[in-house]
């Protein structure tokens, strides 16, 4: 079900779905990043510029509390969270690289054990993705098997048209009841013409020759070449749409205090060291190699597919210059 | 044996601090009963699994289920004073609160073992892990046959549960073998004098329908391994346990894992035959 909707009756879609308390996370300015952020008003949203993060966070926040406790004399009680900490929420305009991440995020936080504060976040989001008419030199989604215009994971994808406004298609039950709820603003998609998609510069990579390579070289002396840059910072990790690791950690004292959820980065040395002060991973390289080894063998053998979307920011972002597309393609003509 | 109950997963299990025991000077056992009357009635675990236990204000730390799942109404844990968690738990006082949440993991395939031999090798604070399964087999001795426990440690008063040693030592249907590095001996030791793999080696048990049980640091296990090949065991008649730094214990918090081997989830009880098949990451 394809339909048009004005610019003017998308600022109109925003507004009403503010008003009816929905948060309304898109990207928008903070301090001169573009972040995805709850909206107060329609003009925030900013549909040029990619975001500095991913929209992992609309369901995997940085820092999230889990449960909270409070001892008075002898007796320690835990307090569940509240549910409405999950808001109905509407993620609008997100990049389909990070679109595609979340059904991976799904499938780690839904396997065996359920993750409720992500799933329950997640069951209560729509998600209105945005197709990409220009990519930088970061942009590799198309090396990994997925496209500017990619509708998977999200419940309606927009195109931007010429002359302003969007071509809408709802994808799935959630994206169609909200299209049917503000059925007024939308029309017939006829005459209207989509912007020409963005093209990232780079070919695709054959992710099934780079998989038989890791599966067969945990040890092989380029490691220590692929990672001799990386300065461990982890800022890969945070910019990535995918990346899930955390950290629980106690915030307070011994008499109350909260137990949270904190993002973390298999890049950071402490991630695997032991009480002991052992540490399995105890050089860069062998973390990187980590990284490389979850997002392209690991997380495939488990689930079935990569956990990389393309969305170019570890490249944007590496202090260090480390190129993951290079890196791939790379092992990928070995 | 996953506890689906509740809908908040990372939601501890309040606990009181029943008894501490001083096993050395800075590795203490607690034993712990669960506060809720159902959750003692319905928290069921089998030797191998473990549990993240917390001390509130200072965080979560991963450690085995030390006791026997046939001793019911309590479990015990036993750790070393190390960090934050751990200096936090030994704070405790008898009567005060923690929380647990578990259990978590795989676990020995116990019934597999029914009318086999039993080799314990152990080293160090290793011996909690294999300790469970040790009573777990005593509480059921008819069904197995010859039990032999090597265990070493660096000096005598680094070995733990002392007082069952002595106990395992006086039963007559157990050979326990103690041992300390050379030099960790005092006056009065009555065990050999020598690293765990060469006093398994003198030990010399039969593998012939044995299975062998492995705990200890990297580097006992790396030359215990070696020996017991030596001794006529298949790697897949060889158990062990991983202790990979561990978060969430349910599979998401990705940092337990050995190649694509979910320490948490997979394990943490391995066969000797796929510990090999592992990269060398632990």
């Amino acid at each position: 079900m394809q339909k048009y909707l004005s610019q003017e009756n998308f600022s109109t879609l925003l507004e009403k779905l503010i008003a009816s308390g929905k948060r309304v996370v898109a990207p928008k300015l903070n301090a001169g990043t573009v972040l995805y952020e709850p909206l107060k008003n329609p003009a925030e949203i900013v549909i040029d510029r990619m975001p500095r993060r991913s929209g992992k966070e609309a369901f995997f926040p940085i820092c999230e509390e889990i449960i909270s406790y409070g001892k008075e004399g002898q007796k320690v009680t835990v307090t569940d969270i509240d549910p409405a900490r999950f808001p109905e929420t509407v993620l609008v305009g997100v990049r389909p690289c990070d679109a595609a991440a979340i059904p991976m995020l799904d499938a780690v936080f839904s396997w065996d054990y359920r993750d409720e504060f992500f799933l329950e976040r997640r069951k209560k989001t729509t998600v209105v993705g945005m197709a990409c008419t220009e990519a930088d030199d970061a942009c590799f989604c198309t090396a990994v098997g997925l496209s500017p215009g990619d509708p998977k994971g999200g419940d309606i994808l927009l195109t931007q048209v010429e002359g302003g406004g969007y071509l809408c298609r709802a994808q799935s039950e959630k994206g169609e009841a909200l299209v049917a709820a503000h059925a007024a603003l939308f029309s017939e998609p006829d005459g209207h013409k989509s912007l020409p998609l963005a093209e990232p510069q780079t070919e695709k990579i054959d992710l099934q020759k780079v998989k038989k390579w890791l599966d067969t070289n945990f040890e092989h002396p380029d490691w220590d070449s692929i990672a001799t840059r990386c300065v461990g910072c982890g800022a890969c990790a945070f910019v990535c749409p995918a990346c899930h690791c955390f950290d629980i950690v106690d915030e307070g004292t011994e008499k109350s205090g909260t137990r949270r959820k904190n993002w973390d980065a298999c890049g950071f040395w402490k991630f695997t060291h032991h009480a002991s002060g052992h540490n399995p991973r105890d050089l860069q390289p062998k973390r990187y190699r980590n990284r490389i080894m979850h997002k392209f063998k690991y997380y495939d053998d488990k689930f079935g597919q990569r956990l990389c979307t393309g969305c170019g920011r570890c490249i944007r972002l590496c202090p260090a210059g480390i190129d993951i597309a290079a890196i791939v393609e790379d092992i990928s003509k070995k | 044996m996953c506890d689906h109950t509740n809908k908040n997963i990372y939601l501890p299990y309040l606990a009181t601090v029943e008894e501490i025991i001083d096993e050395t000077p800075d590795v203490r056992t607690l034993r712990l009963v669960f506060q809720d009357e159902k959750v003692r009635d319905s928290f069921n675990f089998r030797a191998g699994q473990f549990c993240e236990y917390s001390a509130f204000g200072a965080g979560e730390s991963t450690f085995c289920i030390a006791s026997s799942p046939t001793r019911k109404g309590y479990i015990e844990c036993c750790f070393r004073s190390v960090g934050r968690v751990t200096e936090a738990l030994r704070r405790l006082e008898a009567g005060e609160t923690m929380g647990v949440r578990g259990p978590y993991g795989n676990s020995f395939p116990i019934e597999d073992f029914f009318g086999k031999n039993l080799v314990f090798v152990a080293g160090g604070i290793a011996l909690p892990p294999l300790r469970t399964l040790i009573w777990n087999c005593l509480d059921l001795r008819d069904k197995f046959g010859e039990i032999t426990i090597v265990y070493g440690a660096r000096t005598e008063a680094d070995m733990v549960y002392k007082r069952e040693l002595k106990e395992w030592q006086e039963r007559n249907d157990v050979r326990l073998v103690k041992t300390v590095d050379p030099g960790g001996n005092g006056s009065e030791w009555d065990g050999k004098v020598g690293f765990v793999p060469t006093v398994l080696e003198e030990t010399a048990p039969l593998a012939d329908n044995t299975i062998a049980f492995v705990c200890g640091p990297p580097i006992m296990i790396k030359f215990t391994l070696p020996v017991l090949e030596k001794l006529g065991f298949s790697d897949g008649k060889v158990y062990t346990t991983l202790e990979n730094r561990m978060k969430c214990g349910l599979g998401k918090c990705g940092r337990c894992n050995v190649g694509n081997v979910y320490v948490c989830k997979d394990g943490p009880v391995f066969t000797a035959e796929q510990v090999k098949r592992m990269p060398m990451e632990f």
